[in-house]
């Protein structure tokens, strides 16, 4: 308080109502105004003071100067109104509206380029997935095929076998031993061929330590001609090993792999050439 | 021209109009507040014709700047006459107006202002009026350089002859009579 009423009493204020001070005082004393009241106050009486005192000493000007003065005023006023808000108009605009716009621009694209590389993503993502489920179905496919051409390949070299006439077909009959044993064997002697046609064999399924085995009888002697199983589904025709000339063929039942001589006692098919 | 009405605002209203550029409010400014103005002007300067002109300028000054005036930051009229002031004594300064009055030396402007004030045509508008029994000399002799004069504080106690603190004092003293004559 007491500093205050020191400050009010250096006379600073009354040299503000005159405009009397550096910028500095001038900053100062305002923002002393506005924190003290009593300032504000003691600003306001000086003011008021001082305003009717000038009125006191007023002179009245000359009466035509009234109209000189509103009238350079208001001329100036119509400039104003013609000339001074329109420049500030577009200049307005210009500024604003690029600005706005080119700042949302740029957010809603990358926004958009955001949106679009995610969704490119998901859709690379399915297309892939897809792609490999492709891959994968015709991997299976050419297996298939490849599959398929084999078959028709064997096929059409067994059905050869029907259409060349230097094969003769052989039915083996069944031994006492095995008396409803069938099996029918093409042979062609000038290509030295020898085939069982599986899908005619009607014999036992053999266990997993036997096999058949195929001999043909050559003036009297046994010579092999490879083994055989007897499986349920088997429809092709079964190349043998090749001999040119026999009289006989038979099957007999040995141990797996085959043996050197056949077995007599397990011969369950045999036919005369 | 005596039959024109003349137009009166409160300091609100005044303002107001004034910030929304309304043709009222400076008629209004002008019928409020040309005299007490260019009872400063015409203190300062002396010739007529220029202290006409500088009433002119004032309130050409006070329309176009009239966005600085902070009612916050004290009264329209301190703000005005501060303008008038100022315009008054660069009026005094510029070349021009050296040229006009033929004064060649114009170096020490209070000599001038002093010498412009003693050969005065209108002397009845030269000295603040008495207030009687108000003021006391020294004070009032402070107050009409200050105020309508235009010194700075510093000027008039080179003027005087008085140190600063005393012109700081002497006029704090007189505004207090002022203060006290006017409630």
């Amino acid at each position: 308080m007491e500093d205050l009423k020191a400050y009010i009493e250096s006379g600073i204020l009354e040299l503000y109502v005159l405009g009397d001070v550096t910028p500095e005082e001038r900053l100062q004393v305002e923002m002393m105004a506005s924190k003290h009241p009593v300032i504000k106050a003691e600003l306001d009486e000086i003011e008021r003071s001082m305003q009717l005192f000038a009125e006191d000493n007023a002179v009245e000007p000359p009466e035509h100067l009234r109209d000189r003065v509103l009238g350079s005023i208001l001329t100036n006023l119509a400039d104003d109104r013609t000339f001074d808000r329109k420049p500030v108009e577009p200049q307005g605009r210009v500024v604003a509206l690029p600005s706005a716009k080119s700042n949302n621009f740029y957010k809603y694209a990358f926004a958009a380029c955001l949106a679009l590389l995610l969704a490119s993503i998901v859709a690379l993502i399915s297309v892939y997935s897809r792609l490999q489920q492709s891959n994968i179905e015709l991997a299976t496919l050419q297996t298939d095929k490849q599959h398929f051409a084999n078959t028709v390949n064997l096929l059409d070299e067994q059905l050869q076998v029907f259409r060349d006439s230097s094969f003769r077909f052989i039915k083996l009959q069944g031994t006492p031993h095995a008396p409803s044993a069938v099996i029918t064997i093409a042979w062609s002697p000038s290509k030295q061929k020898v085939l069982i046609d599986m899908a005619s064999v009607r014999m036992p399924v053999n266990d997993k330590d036997h096999q058949y085995q195929l001999w043909a009888l050559v003036k009297g002697k046994p010579v092999d001609l490879g083994v055989f199983d007897k499986e349920p589904d088997s429809t092709n025709m079964k190349e043998m090993k090749s001999i040119a000339s026999a009289d006989h063929f038979a099957v007999t039942l040995e141990p797996r792999g085959g043996s050197v001589s056949p077995n007599m006692d397990q011969m369950m098919v045999i036919g005369k050439f | 021209m005596s039959s024109k009405r003349k137009i009166s605002l409160s300091e609100d209203e005044l303002v107001l109009a004034l910030r929304n550029r309304e043709k009222v409010a400076i008629e209004a400014l002008y019928d409020m507040y040309s005299s007490s103005l260019y009872g400063v002007i015409s203190r300062i300067i002396v010739d007529t014709a220029s202290a006409e002109d500088v009433l002119q300028e004032t309130f050409v000054k006070i329309w176009h700047s009239f966005s600085g005036y902070s009612a916050e930051k004290g009264r329209l009229f301190t703000w005005m006459v501060n303008i008038a002031r100022n315009l008054s004594i660069d009026k005094l300064r510029s070349k021009d107006f050296k040229n006009q009055n033929k004064n060649q030396e114009l170096e020490n402007n209070v000599t001038l202002v002093d010498e412009q004030m003693n050969t005065a045509y209108k002397p009845e508008l030269m000295g603040i009026k008495e207030l009687v029994g108000t003021l006391k000399p020294e004070q009032k002799s402070i107050l009409e350089l200050v105020y309508f004069k235009g010194y700075t504080h510093v000027e008039a106690a080179d003027e005087l002859g008085i140190p600063l603190g005393t012109i700081k004092t002497r006029l704090r003293m007189g505004i207090q009579q002022l203060r006290k004559h006017f409630n």
